[in-house]
């Protein structure tokens, strides 16, 4: 096991294709491992996530993607029985250091998780709850972010003139869309999406992608995705994972083309998974 | 179905029938369970409601009979007995005459000793009740005889025998020694008599007879006092003497009222003179009511106004005129009922009034004959009229009039009773003696329930919501484990029990150690927050050894401890700030009354008992808020306290709601334990050191001693049914709200 992780550190020095190396790293996680009381959930993770692009995290139910994803904005901490060793760099700096602020992390890295989660209160205060949360009260500070984060999630249209209407009135699509406002509306400047269409019908997924590309401009963004065609779309960089270990990365049209790995082919291919 | 293999249709089909056969019969038994209970809320409101009915019911009246009166014009004393089957006229030859109310047959006669050469001029009866009339002779003199019927029952029928005793003897008394015609009479009846005469230039005589001291009772004779004295006030209308005997009022025709006290003979004074009708308005007749403390006076512009004695600022006795009731016609003759406070107008247009006064309104007039009543009687039931007009028609009515007492105002106005200086609100439904004036005002028992439900809300809701918020949101799943059961159990112990340890044990614990409780108030959150310190301060190898979520554990011997304390130094406290005493202290320097078993004590107990039902739903619903809110609100940078405000209160609070008003309808129908911790005094008064009487208790104290069909017994089902409509509003009005809340923010 930790021959192949070698293997893989010495490949990616090795290799010069755009999109990944020398190019600018947001995050950064280095030799992370994670348990669940005594079951080892991570094993050795290392990889670099590149700025402003879609980094994709595959593999099988189980394998940890979004534990990992979870790693990113520290909401394992949530899990009373979690322990993690190693750690995870957040332009340059580690989160998992002592001192450092968990509500603030939070901010800087936003969460869209795979059910539609809007609160019960009007489309407008859940879009303004983020900036509520940092104190900002000026109608018109929270007006104009709201107008903007709404624009940013391409619901802007659907939505303005019911903005103080209750945001479960919305469709499925309209609310994950909604969530991803709600998560750009504070700034973040990375976007972690745990599987943000598997509760989709095909024609919101297909806006979610649309949406990701362009919010790809502004934000470093992480996907967990099921669907490897969702993948092969909107990403730039793909994770595969499996059994809590990190098998292969690299830019998506290798990893879908031409990866190294016998295992990836074979769940790209749809041998197993 | 696995098994069967589908090309078997019959089997299959068999299964489908009995399937929905199932289904059939389950959605029946729950539609018929559904209705079942609403049909029995229901007929407990209809029963309910056809009790208190009744109350509501506008009385009547009917004629039975008429005949004429053999020399009516003679005719000055109008009586019926109990059973309103015989009736007594008085007249001026002295002759009793006692006839059949119902056809007018006379039954038998009593020609009463007139002395010699004089003549009857005035005439008095004392308290309806007793029987006792006087005839006033021009003589000065006066008869004093007793109205007695008999009842026996041969063959197990009744049968009443009318009779006429003479208390004072066969003879006539003498009021007036010098023998000045007696042309006004009032006289009152106790042990000793009083009698008052009056004649025609202002002359009064007061004559009382009292019984001799004697070893042997019934040979008593009797030691007569007498005095005189003159009134300046023209023709008198009334003559009246109240039951105590202490009291005379003398009406003049020109509205003076002149009120003498008479209770020694030796002294007796004028004590207030004043006019009781509007100026040049002549007072037509002046009658107490039931009881001799009300002062009735119609005047002859067709008004009736009430009097009695309330104290005024300098705490000095003097008559006010308390409210007035109309007549539509001219009054000229007014009687009062035995025992309730209604009295009867009769019109010079032949029309009768029925009214009360506790009420405070007429409750029927009916048009009687055509020529004006001279004399009016009402039986002692106050269920049958007999009236007798200027020409000697006489009539004889039953009255259905049950329940007079009861209005709007009486129940839940201020009323101004007899014997209180100004109106009130007032429960208090019996008394020792059987002219009291019934006080059934619902408010202060209203005032009373919401006050203890109150106090309770406020012991029981920041305990119940603050436990469920940290015990769903913030306490480790074993502990919660722990907890839940426990605090839902105690909803299981008998309010009776929780009464009786309030009442016997936290009471008298209270009063004693009632600076060590405003100490525990002040001790516990300090305590705490220093707990809190310390904790922080401790070094992480030790506090990470207490699993988290169990920190909380370590705060219980700090809140025993605290409490403890507070109840050590209480004491102490006690004799420093409030001189050993502080309910003595509130009493004398605040001016706070203080009851031992007050709202203080209530709101503890009641609160016990309604905590576990607020807990557990509001604990239920903070549980049930789903993880996928609180992860994207902590996700979007929340702190664990905004997530817990901005967002799980928000999707419980239809949960949270509907706990508390839950718990407040149980405070509201709660009876054992108010019953049990409250002296149950009918007080309207917000303090916290005193007490209340709730509608529930109420009903539970006074239902055992209620006569059926009463309007006492019928008031309590009143309570009952406002009681009933207290908890309908409070739960209909929280569903409403629930539902509303949950259409808001429920998050699926």
């Amino acid at each position: 096991m930790l021959d192949l992780n070698h293997d893989m550190a010495t490949t990616m020095e090795n290799e010069q294709t755009p999109g990944a190396g020398d190019e600018d790293i947001c995050l950064e996680v280095r030799g992370l491992n994670l348990y669940y009381d005594d079951t080892q959930a991570l094993e050795n993770i290392s990889l670099p996530i590149p700025r402003k692009q879609v980094t994709a995290f595959i593999g099988p139910s189980g394998c940890g993607k979004s534990t990992l994803l979870r790693c990113f904005n520290r909401m394992n901490d949530l899990v009373d029985s979690a322990r993690i060793e190693g750690s995870i760099l957040l332009d340059g700096e580690d989160i998992y250091a002592p001192g450092v602020q968990v509500a603030q992390l939070r901010q800087r890295v936003g969460m869209v998780f795979q059910k539609p989660n809007p609160f019960p209160k009007s489309i407008y205060e859940n879009v303004a709850y983020g900036l509520r949360l940092q104190g900002v009260k000026s109608r018109r500070v929270l007006d104009e972010v709201v107008e903007k984060a709404l624009r940013g999630a391409a619901l802007w249209d659907e939505v303005k003139d019911r903005l103080h209407e209750n945001a479960l009135g919305m469709s499925g699509g309209q609310q994950q869309r909604l969530v991803i406002a709600r998560a750009i509306a504070v700034e973040p400047e990375v976007l972690l999406l745990d599987e943000p269409a598997s509760a989709l019908d095909p024609i919101s997924t297909l806006k979610i992608e649309e949406l990701i590309d362009e919010l790809k401009e502004r934000y470093t963004i992480v996907i967990v995705t099921h669907n490897m065609q969702q993948a092969a779309r909107v990403s730039d960089q793909t994770a595969f994972m499996y059994m809590g270990k990190l098998i292969e990365r690299g830019p998506t049209d290798t990893i879908f083309t031409n990866p190294r790995e016998k295992m990836t082919e074979d769940y790209i291919t749809g041998r197993y998974g | 179905m696995s098994e069967a293999p589908p090309s078997s249709p019959y089997k299959s089909s068999v299964h489908l029938r009995l399937r929905l056969f199932k289904d059939r019969i389950t959605r029946w038994l729950v539609g018929a369970g559904g209705v079942s209970v609403i049909v029995a809320i229901l007929l407990i409101f209809i029963y309910l409601l056809y009790i208190v009915m009744p109350l509501a019911e506008s009385p009547g009246m009917q004629r039975e009979a008429a005949y004429h009166l053999p020399s009516a014009e003679q005719a000055v004393y109008l009586s019926m007995e109990e059973q309103a089957e015989i009736g007594t006229v008085i007249d001026r030859q002295g002759r009793v005459r006692f006839m059949s109310t119902v056809d007018g047959r006379e039954i038998s006669q009593v020609q009463l000793p007139v002395p010699e050469g004089a003549e009857v001029v005035g005439f008095s009866a004392a308290r309806p009740n007793s029987g006792i009339v006087a005839l006033g002779f021009s003589n000065g003199q006066a008869l004093v005889i007793k109205l007695y019927y008999r009842a026996s029952y041969p063959d197990d029928k009744r049968v009443i025998t009318p009779e006429v005793q003479y208390p004072l003897g066969e003879q006539p008394v003498v009021v007036n020694a010098e023998g000045a015609s007696l042309d006004r009479l009032a006289i009152q009846e106790d042990e000793s008599f009083t009698i008052v005469g009056w004649t025609r230039g202002g002359l009064l005589s007061v004559m009382r007879a009292s019984p001799e001291e004697s070893l042997m009772e019934d040979e008593g004779g009797w030691t007569f006092e007498r005095t005189q004295g003159y009134s300046d006030l023209g023709d008198i209308v009334s003559l009246l003497v109240d039951p105590s005997q202490r009291n005379m009022y003398l009406l003049g025709r020109d509205g003076t009222l002149a009120w003498f006290d008479i209770s020694d003979l030796e002294q007796t004074h004028l004590r207030q003179q004043l006019a009781v009708t509007s100026k040049d308005t002549e007072v037509r007749d002046a009658r107490f009511l039931a009881g001799g403390n009300s002062i009735l006076v119609a005047s002859a512009n067709g008004e009736i106004s009430q009097w009695f004695q309330v104290r005024d600022e300098q705490g000095v006795s003097r008559l006010r005129k308390i409210r007035r009731f109309s007549n539509d016609a001219d009054i000229s003759v007014l009687t009062p009922e035995y025992a309730r406070k209604g009295f009867l107008a009769g019109g010079s247009d032949g029309g009768v009034a029925i009214y009360h006064a506790t009420a405070g309104k007429r409750l029927l007039r009916e048009r009687v004959t055509d020529a004006p009543l001279r004399l009016l009687a009402v039986s002692p039931r106050a269920d049958a009229l007999w009236a007798l007009d200027e020409q000697g028609q006489l009539q004889f009515w039953r009255i259905h009039n049950p329940h007079p007492e009861v209005s709007w105002s009486s129940l839940w106005g201020k009323v101004w009773y007899e014997g209180y200086d100004e109106p009130a609100y007032i429960w208090q439904s019996s008394a020792a003696n059987n002219d009291f004036e019934p006080k059934f005002s619902l408010t202060p028992l209203a005032f009373g329930t919401l006050k203890a439900a109150f106090y309770a809300m406020l012991f029981a809701i920041p305990l119940s919501i603050l436990g469920a918020i940290f015990t769903a949101y913030f306490m480790a799943p074993r502990m919660r484990q722990l907890v839940k059961p426990t605090i839902e159990i105690m909803e299981a112990l008998p309010t009776v029990i929780l009464g009786f340890l309030a009442g016997l044990w936290l009471a008298p614990l209270l009063e004693s150690h009632l600076p060590g409780l405003f100490a525990m108030l002040m001790l516990m959150p300090l305590l705490v927050v220093l707990a809190a310190w310390v904790w922080h301060l401790l070094p992480r190898h030790f506090t990470r050894r207490i699993p988290a979520g169990w920190e909380a554990a370590l705060l219980v011997p700090v809140l025993l401890g605290a409490g403890y304390l507070s109840l050590a130094v209480s004491p102490l406290l006690e004799q420093w700030f409030f001189g050993g005493d502080m309910p003595g202290w509130l009493q004398h320097e605040m001016g706070i009354g203080f009851d031992q078993r007050n709202s203080l004590v209530v709101g503890m107990a009641m609160g016990f008992a309604v905590i576990p039902t607020i807990f557990s739903i509001a604990e239920d619903a903070i549980f049930s808020v789903p993880r996928h809110l609180t992860s994207g609100s902590l996700a979007l940078g929340a702190t664990s306290w905004q997530t817990l405000v901005r967002v799980v209160l928000l999707t419980a609070s239809p949960g949270i709601f509907s706990g508390i008003m839950m718990g407040v309808g149980r405070a509201v129908g709660e009876t054992m334990i108010v019953l049990m911790a409250t002296g149950n005094t009918p007080v309207m008064d917000m303090s916290i050191f005193q007490g209340m009487r709730t509608l529930s208790a109420n009903i539970a104290v006074e239902m055992p001693e209620s006569e059926v069909a009463s309007t006492h017994y019928r008031v309590l089902f009143l309570a009952a049914l406002v009681l009933f409509l207290f908890t309908f509003l409070f739960n209909t009005g929280a569903e409403l709200i629930r539902q509303r809340l949950r259409n808001k923010y429920s998050s699926l």
